[in-house]
């Protein structure tokens, strides 16, 4: 069992006259942690379907591994799938569920027994061997799933939303226990989510999904610091979206912005911009200083409400321009000086403040 | 301070419930047992049965006579009386024996071929499949005299080389039979999804075995219904198995009912119907120990769809 090394070539699926799958071309390493980002209805979920081969594309190839899958039937492709509802068979117990593919392979007792306890101590299921599905809970039910997928040793397993059904404090746990496992295992993973925190967390990159395009593939830093397009920076955590004319670049690399009636200078993005944009700046990264306060990249605004995360303080401000903005203050104990209603001053570091194309386009800084 | 109506609340003293209020809470309590639903079944229910219990009474009588009651002799007509009992009638014999065939046949014909239709309808798409639809629903909409006519004809003329018999009436059976366990099979399909046969390909099964691993296990109580259905269906069918009847020597159970009545009938033909209604509900009665004992392990479905009467009262048309 090589790589696990995937490319996707010019994929197409249509519905009838809608098209789910616009166009998608990925290459994703052996080994790697790969997430597909996006909400509802993007299409992440029927590209990992037609790898699987679930569905037929209506155009374009699959390639594991240098070979060319697309017209493979899902029985013998060598990917596994975990389900989203983890389609464990109900009238089978954990360890014929686990042992199921390995049968089909015709594998030996004795090595179906070692490598069925293998696949379960893996996952920290020794001893519910017995159990049927609807005697365990939403968490084992998962672990059972995955115990079923690995035990065969793909190439690359592809996981459908795994952690939808479970609460939030099971859904953590499991990040960190899957993260590890991947690392562990050493097999490339292709993890489908709508949840940002779980991409962000897990993956080695992410292609972030919309209108089955997609709109950037990077790593999760970039993706979060960097987005290339206005809908990958409003999908990963508050974008703080403002429109803004752009005037080209000044004698630093910065490109000036005029936001409403205020001038800005931004430093991150393509400087050499002109025309209408949008700029854009992360909730942690808004300054709040006195009213009055002078200098570059300062504008007065209103606080106008005041949210507590526990962690951190949520404050949402309406500026001058009219604009209304979210900036996360770090719970360190300190008391925060401005209440709602009070004025200060915004500022937002030219360092922070990221310029966007207007029209979704992307950047030539957009990686593939 | 003034008192409270019904609808209004001022602070005062409360007013005495009218008759019709304490009238309405004791039958129609929105948040209490639904009193007046429950009469209304019951009193359904004690009519659909008041006759049954009325004809198996009667199958105990002491004398010959199926209007007056006589007194009670538990075995007279059964295996009693030497000429005119079920146990010693040629004929009444020979019907119950006849009915038992053809059902028998048609559960063992009408229930593979109509799961495997199922399936196959389930799977199909396209116009011919929605064609293919609508025909397999034609059975149970048509009048049964319709059928027993065209088949009639269908045999005097089409396939001419088989006479009406009793090949005929399995053939007629299995032909409206076929659409009960489409309907009760398909409902069960839909409720399982697919999800099962996509993970058993997924980790590796060809597309037979998982069919024969995952999803028939799956259909079994689906399975089990349908043959029950077909059972209660074929031996409570009068019209096709006249129709296609050879006489005397193909007659069913129901249709030596109807002949007897012409005549003189005697209990005994009172007896042989009871039979059918003891068989009838040991059949049910396994089915639901069989049900009861192997959805034990399965997890409910959303919906929660649990024991017999749901699961065969899960028609998907």
């Amino acid at each position: 069992m090589s790589g696990g090394e995937i490319e996707l070539i010019n994929l197409n699926k249509l519905f009838g006259p809608m098209r789910a799958v616009d166009n998608i071309s990925l290459h994703i390493p052996g080994g790697e942690f790969f997430s597909m980002l996006g909400s509802s209805g993007c299409g992440k979920t029927t590209t990992l379907r037609m790898i699987a081969g679930f569905e037929q594309p209506s155009s374009g190839h699959i390639v594991l591994d240098g070979v060319d899958m697309t017209e493979t039937p899902p029985h013998k492709r060598h990917v596994n799938t975990v389900f989203q509802n983890y389609a464990l068979f109900p009238h089978l117990n954990v360890f014929d569920n686990v042992a199921f593919g390995l049968r089909r392979q015709r594998e030996t007792p004795d090595n179906v027994n070692r490598r069925v306890g293998e696949a379960l101590e893996l996952v920290q299921l020794t001893g519910f061997e017995k159990r049927k599905p609807s005697q365990m809970s939403g968490g084992q039910q998962q672990r059972v799933a995955l115990a079923r997928a690995l035990v065969l040793k793909p190439a690359v397993l592809l996981l459908d939303e795994p952690l939808g059904a479970l609460d939030a404090r099971l859904r953590k746990q499991l990040q960190v226990e899957l993260k590890t496992l991947q690392q562990q295992v050493g097999i490339t993973f292709v993890y489908v989510t709508h949840d940002q925190e779980e991409a962000l967390t897990m993956s080695d990159r992410i292609a972030v999904m919309s209108n089955g395009r997609i709109e950037q593939v990077a790593p999760p830093e970039e993706i979060y610091e960097a987005p290339a397009t206005v809908f990958v920076a409003d999908f990963l955590g508050v974008s703080n979206l403002m429109d803004a004319v752009a005037s080209g670049a000044d004698n630093v690399g910065r490109c000036k912005v005029k936001v409403g009636s205020f001038e800005f200078y931004a430093g991150r993005g393509s400087a050499d911009i002109s025309g209408s944009t949008k700029v854009t700046i992360r909730p942690e990264r808004v300054r709040l200083e006195a009213k009055g306060t002078s200098g570059e990249n300062r504008i007065p605004g209103v606080v106008q409400r005041w949210v507590y995360l526990g962690n951190a303080v949520q404050l949402i401000i309406g500026l001058a321009t009219g604009a209304k903005i979210q900036a996360l203050v770090q719970n360190t104990g300190e008391e925060i000086p401005y209440d709602e209603g009070s004025d200060v001053t915004v500022h937002l570091p030219a360092t922070a403040l990221r310029v966007l194309t207007d029209t979704g386009v992307p950047l030539a800084s957009a990686a593939n | 301070m003034s008192a409270i109506t019904e609808r209004g609340a001022v602070p005062g003293h409360f007013a005495e419930p009218t008759l019709g209020t304490k009238l309405r809470r004791l039958i129609a309590n929105p948040w209490g047992h639904p009193r007046g639903l429950v009469i209304i079944t019951w009193l359904y229910v004690v009519i659909s049965i008041v006759p049954v219990v009325v004809a198996i009474q009667f199958s105990f009588n002491a004398g010959r006579s199926v209007t007056a009651w006589q007194g009670f002799d538990l075995t007279k007509w059964y295996f009693g009386d030497p000429a005119y009992s079920v146990w010693a009638d040629p004929r009444l014999q020979h019907a119950f024996w006849q009915s038992m065939k053809l059902a028998g046949l048609d559960m063992v014909i009408a229930t593979p071929l109509g799961v495997m239709l199922a399936i196959g309808l389930a799977r199909w798409r396209g116009a011919l499949a929605s064609a293919s639809n609508f025909i397999m629903l034609f059975p149970l909409v048509t009048p049964e005299l319709m059928m027993g006519v065209s088949l009639f004809l269908v045999f005097l003329y089409i396939f001419k080389f088989i006479q009406p018999g009793t090949t005929a009436q399995v053939l007629g059976h299995v032909t409206f039979s076929l659409s009960y366990v489409v309907v009760i099979v398909r409902g069960r399909l839909f409720s399982i999804g697919k999800s099962y046969e996509e993970a058993a390909a997924d980790l590796g099964a060809t597309p037979w075995e998982s069919l024969r691993l995952v999803l028939l296990p799956l259909l079994l109580p689906a399975v089990f219904s349908s043959l029950m259905m077909v059972f209660a269906i074929s031996i409570d069918d009068f019209v096709i198995s006249q129709w296609l009847s050879c006489g005397s020597a193909c007659d069913t159970v129901p249709i030596r009912v109807y002949s007897s009545t012409r005549g003189a009938p005697l209990p005994s033909v009172n007896a042989l119907a009871a039979l059918m209604v003891y068989m009838t509900l040991s059949a049910i009665g396994i089915a639901w120990l069989v049900m009861r004992f192997s959805n034990r392990g399965e997890r409910k479905a959303e919906g929660a769809r649990g024991g017999m009467v749901q699961t065969m009262g899960g028609f998907d048309m």
